[in-house]
């Protein structure tokens, strides 16, 4: 691969490893703008939440990653802070990705997580990543809680009731468990109320998604060892998350094959069905399976989040399962699905950049008023947390609620 | 660090310090472009937002003779915005407003950063459009636009710098100055019937002012529209059927394009073209506001046709794929708007020589590139496009390369220049050039016209700070 070619610095295993997909990007600034022809209406609009704020060209888009990439295993840069600045306020959004169409588009988001896999090695890692990363090796999460408590959003009576062997182990997630619990907690609820085949794992792990994202592959391995080993202790035969962090940490980082020439990220030997929760009611909902209690008379708009979303390309199953609630009447932000607008959180970008994170939730929030909707909606605890924040911030009239709190209030009797 | 620290602070003092840069990691994707011309980083980067702000910097840099480079998107393949000698890269993508789309006259004004995307969806709101190449959708309308930019109206119009009606303009010195009717009254319809100082600005490569604003003529969306095509087995007879159906100015744009070019992406290395396959493919768009008047120009197209097999001319009947019907319609389009139908995955390089020639002239010089490129193993993937005016147009050869080896490198750049080596003297006029292809074209210039150059040249900007070296003089 790449390593071998005589004007790549060796030193950097995991970029050079990625060299000859980095070397396929042309420069053609494709990735800076969303674009699609309509017969009726173009589309057209910023993407990179990056290139919006910080508009210098070595903040926008792959073209950017790349670029810095090619810098660094040419010798033209060296990792500096302003390096580890443009690596880290990338929120892993994948809107670049979505318009490249060269033969670095696999790549491209291991490239960003290449990146910063680098920036490790040279101490270029914003203080407050370095301070979760520590904390997540004792506790198994970043939110600098304990481990122990876990499980504290969960009701004894729930708890008790819950089966030691059952078809789904319920993923929580670390956003759920101990920022966002009324979603745990509706999701719990709403399986109950239709009869999911569910537990909850006494030994949950982060599902490593933020160690992935920024560049700490190893650590992350270690935590989808032991998550793999849930299933079989519960005799289950697949996952269900809240989170899209989680379903994608799940379904793609811990079993998908890589594209042709990577080495695997991990090496472990796992394969489970890995279903989002609004994935399982809206197979229900098709079924007919679904009885509906009450009405939910509320104009909602939906966020994409981009890891449920363009990463894992789930866009029409959280609708459905809008679009069938009584009364609600459900509207679209211009920037949807493959072309939605990141909340500004992901990518460790809210821990170590708060306010460039709140205001490109703010630019969303701004987005979904436009569309007259009460109601901003998402299937993502962590999405869930940025825009409400910056709900609160703006003095937004908008409520956040995630489509399973929407859900339970109309599942109720 | 790049440019130094006393500089900077005042170019922050212009833009604010978020805007304005030396820092080399922050600059150094603006030290390179797609093609072969060798990178050299910027010493400042800086984002105006405002016409004050321009000026603000032109007259610093002028005090400072330092060059400036104006940019947009970088997207030129002529390597038009790497900073020969440093300098100020004025990055210009923060003035991004659509001032005005008057559908009663006629118009649009526009800023330099609006892409075509977002051209092209406030257009089609109201029913317009614009001249649109394929390029991605990203790029500078009106960078394309003052640098003879080929939009796909090219045969009912001409090129797109063909289409501006009004501009103001931000002298190297730090004046401003409207040209056109929006000098005289806010109506920016027309740069007819003043002297046309317009031409002080069209294709010169941003090397004797910042444009910031354009008024450009846009056209009204015409709901019919078909692609129709032929192939052929000579460039001799694709031509001659070109310039047949052209000469009646019923169609929008007619293009011919090599077996290379038709590839996606066009294979790389040289690869042979299979014994039966045409060596031509031609599409040409009609559009028209009835099904009837597309019936008539089909029925034209169909006698133009046989008329030049009757002369002899050999053409073999064609259908396009959907798909890349689709992409002579929907633009612009992510279809071909990309990259990848050229350069997808033999890393990274792309650039061409072309463009400006006669049409008497495309065969003969197709013949003698193809030589050049098979003896230098790369694809002719040529296109010839006849634009509206004489017979002329597009002759354009483009070129993926691999830039992790330098000897591939090498080789393309090259081969690109033998290419303009030959055709120069057959009326070949390159396009957005880059300096090495202007060193060539010079060679065989009138010296009144190098003269009358350099005196305008040194007129507008006495201390030489714009864009320089991009003219192959001064
Ligand atoms: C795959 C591909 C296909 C392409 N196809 C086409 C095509 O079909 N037709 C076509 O015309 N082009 C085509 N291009 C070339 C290019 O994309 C267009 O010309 C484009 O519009 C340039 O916009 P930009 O923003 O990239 O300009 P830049 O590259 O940033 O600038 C281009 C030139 O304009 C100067 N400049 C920029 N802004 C100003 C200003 N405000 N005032 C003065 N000078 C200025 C720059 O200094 C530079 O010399 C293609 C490019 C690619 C990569
Ligand atoms: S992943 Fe998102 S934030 Fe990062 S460069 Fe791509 S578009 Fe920008
Ligand atoms: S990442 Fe893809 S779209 Fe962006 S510049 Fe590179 S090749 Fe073009």
């Amino acid at each position: 691969m790449g390593a071998e070619h005589p004007l790549v610095r060796k030193d950097y295993e995991k970029l050079a490893e990625l060299y000859n997909y980095i070397s396929m990007c042309t420069h053609c600034s494709n990735c800076k703008y969303l674009y699609e022809y309509g017969a009726k209406e173009n589309f057209a609009a910023i993407g990179c939440p990056q290139g919006d704020k910080f508009k210098l060209d070595s903040y926008f888009g792959s073209r950017a990653k790349s670029s810095l990439a090619r810098g660094l295993l040419k010798d033209k840069l060296q990792f500096t802070d302003s390096v580890m600045h443009a690596v880290f306020t990338c929120t892993t959004c994948g809107a670049c990705q979505q318009m490249c169409e060269t033969d670095f588009k696999p790549a491209i988001m291991r490239t960003i997580e290449a990146l910063r896999a680098e920036a490790w090695r040279f101490g270029k890692v914003p203080e407050a990543i370095k301070r979760w990363s520590n904390h997540i090796k004792v506790e198994r999460n970043p939110y600098m809680e304990k481990h122990s408590d876990r499980l504290n959003w969960l009701p004894n009576s729930v708890k008790e009731s819950l089966p030691k062997k059952a078809t789904y182990v319920y993923f929580v997630g670390c956003t759920a468990s101990y920022r966002q619990k009324q979603i745990a907690l509706a999701t719990v609820n709403i399986f109950k109320a239709l009869g999911v085949d569910f537990t909850v794992a006494q030994d949950e792990w982060c599902c490593g998604s933020p160690l992935f994202r920024t560049g700490q592959w190893e650590l992350a391995k270690e935590f989808a060892e032991h998550n793999a080993t849930l299933l079989d202790r519960y005799g289950a035969e697949g996952f269900i998350t809240s989170c899209a962090g989680c379903y994608k940490a799940l379904k793609k980082d811990y079993q998908e094959g890589l594209p042709e020439g990577y080495k695997d990220k991990l090496g472990i030997n796992f394969e489970a069905k890995v279903l989002h929760s609004t994935q399982v009611i809206a197979e229900m909902i098709r079924k007919g399976e679904v009885e509906f209690k009450g009405k939910f008379e509320k104009v909602v708009t939906y966020h994409d989040p981009c890891h449920l979303g363009r990463h894992c390309e789930v866009y029409e199953d959280p609708r459905e399962v809008l679009k069938a609630i009584p009364g609600l009447k459900f509207v679209e932000m211009p920037r949807n699905r493959k072309f939605s607008f990141c909340c500004g959180a992901g990518g460790g970008v809210r821990a170590a950049f708060p306010e460039y994170s709140l205001e490109t939730a703010a630019k969303r929030v701004a987005e979904a008023e436009e569309t007259g909707a009460e109601i901003l909606t998402s299937t993502c605890p962590f999405c869930y947390r940025n825009l409400s924040d910056a709900i609160t911030l703006a003095g937004s009239k908008m409520k956040m609620m995630d489509v399973t709190e929407i859900l339970s209030e109309v599942l109720k009797k | 660090m790049g440019g130094n620290d006393r500089i900077l602070k005042q170019l922050q003092e212009i833009v604010g310090p978020e805007y304005a840069t030396n820092d080399e990691a922050l600059m150094y994707p603006y030290s390179y472009d797609l093609t072969w011309n060798d990178p050299h980083m910027p010493d400042y980067v800086v984002l105006p937002k405002t016409v004050e702000q321009i000026q603000r910097i032109l007259r610093l840099a002028n005090k400072e003779r330092i060059p400036v480079v104006p940019y947009v998107t970088g997207t030129n393949i002529g390597g038009l915005c790497i900073p020969e000698e440093g300098g100020i890269l004025m990055d210009l993508k923060r003035m991004d407003q659509i001032l005005e789309i008057n559908t009663e006259v006629g118009y649009a004004v526009i800023e330099p950063g609006v892409s075509h995307a977002k051209f092209s969806a406030a257009l089609k709101k109201h029913g317009y459009e614009f001249g649109w190449g394929v390029h991605p959708a990203s790029a500078s309308v009106l960078a394309m636009a003052i640098n003879h930019g080929i939009g796909h109206l090219n045969g009912r119009f001409g090129i797109n710098s063909q289409m501006i009606s009004s501009m103001e303009v931000v002298l190297p010195t730090g004046e401003v100055a409207k040209i056109g009717s929006c000098a005289y009254s806010n109506s920016w319809h027309s740069l007819y019937p003043l002297p046309m100082l317009a031409g002080l600005f069209i294709g010169w490569l941003g090397t004797t002012g910042i444009v910031t604003k354009l008024g450009v003529w846009i056209s009204k969306i015409r709901p019919y529209k078909d692609v129709l095509t032929i192939a052929a087995e000579s460039a001799e007879d694709i031509t001659k059927y070109m310039v047949a159906w052209r000469d009646l100015e019923l169609c929008d744009e007619v293009t011919a394009v090599s077996w290379w070019l038709a590839q996606v992406p066009i294979p790389y290395p040289y690869k042979e073209k299979p014994a039966d396959a045409p060596e031509w493919f031609s599409y040409t768009v009609i559009s028209g506001w009835s099904e009837e008047e597309l019936a008539y120009k089909r029925k034209m197209w169909k006698e133009v046709v046989e008329r030049e097999r009757a002369k002899g001319v050999k053409l073999i009947d064609y259908e396009y794929p959907p798909e890349a019907k689709r992409g002579r319609t929907e633009l612009p389009s992510r279809i071909v708007g990309s990259t990848k139908n050229y350069s997808k995955a033999c890393g990274g390089g792309l650039a061409w020589p072309g463009t400006f020639t006669p049409c008497k002239s495309w065969p003969i010089i197709y013949n003698k590139w193809k030589e050049i490129y098979i003896r230098h193993n790369l694809s002719p993937a040529v296109r010839f496009t006849d634009f509206r005016g004489s017979h002329y147009g597009m002759l354009r050869l483009m070129t993926p390369f691999d830039k992790r080896d330098p000897k591939a490198v090498e080789n393309a750049r090259k081969a690109m220049k033998e290419c303009v080596e030959v055709g120069v003297p057959l009326g070949l006029l390159p396009y957005k050039p880059p300096v090495e292809y202007w060193n060539i074209m010079n060679k065989y210039a009138d010296p009144g016209w190098i003269m009358l150059l350099t005196k305008i040249k040194d007129c507008l900007d006495p201390n030489h700070i714009m864009n320089p070296g991009k003219l192959g003089v001064r």
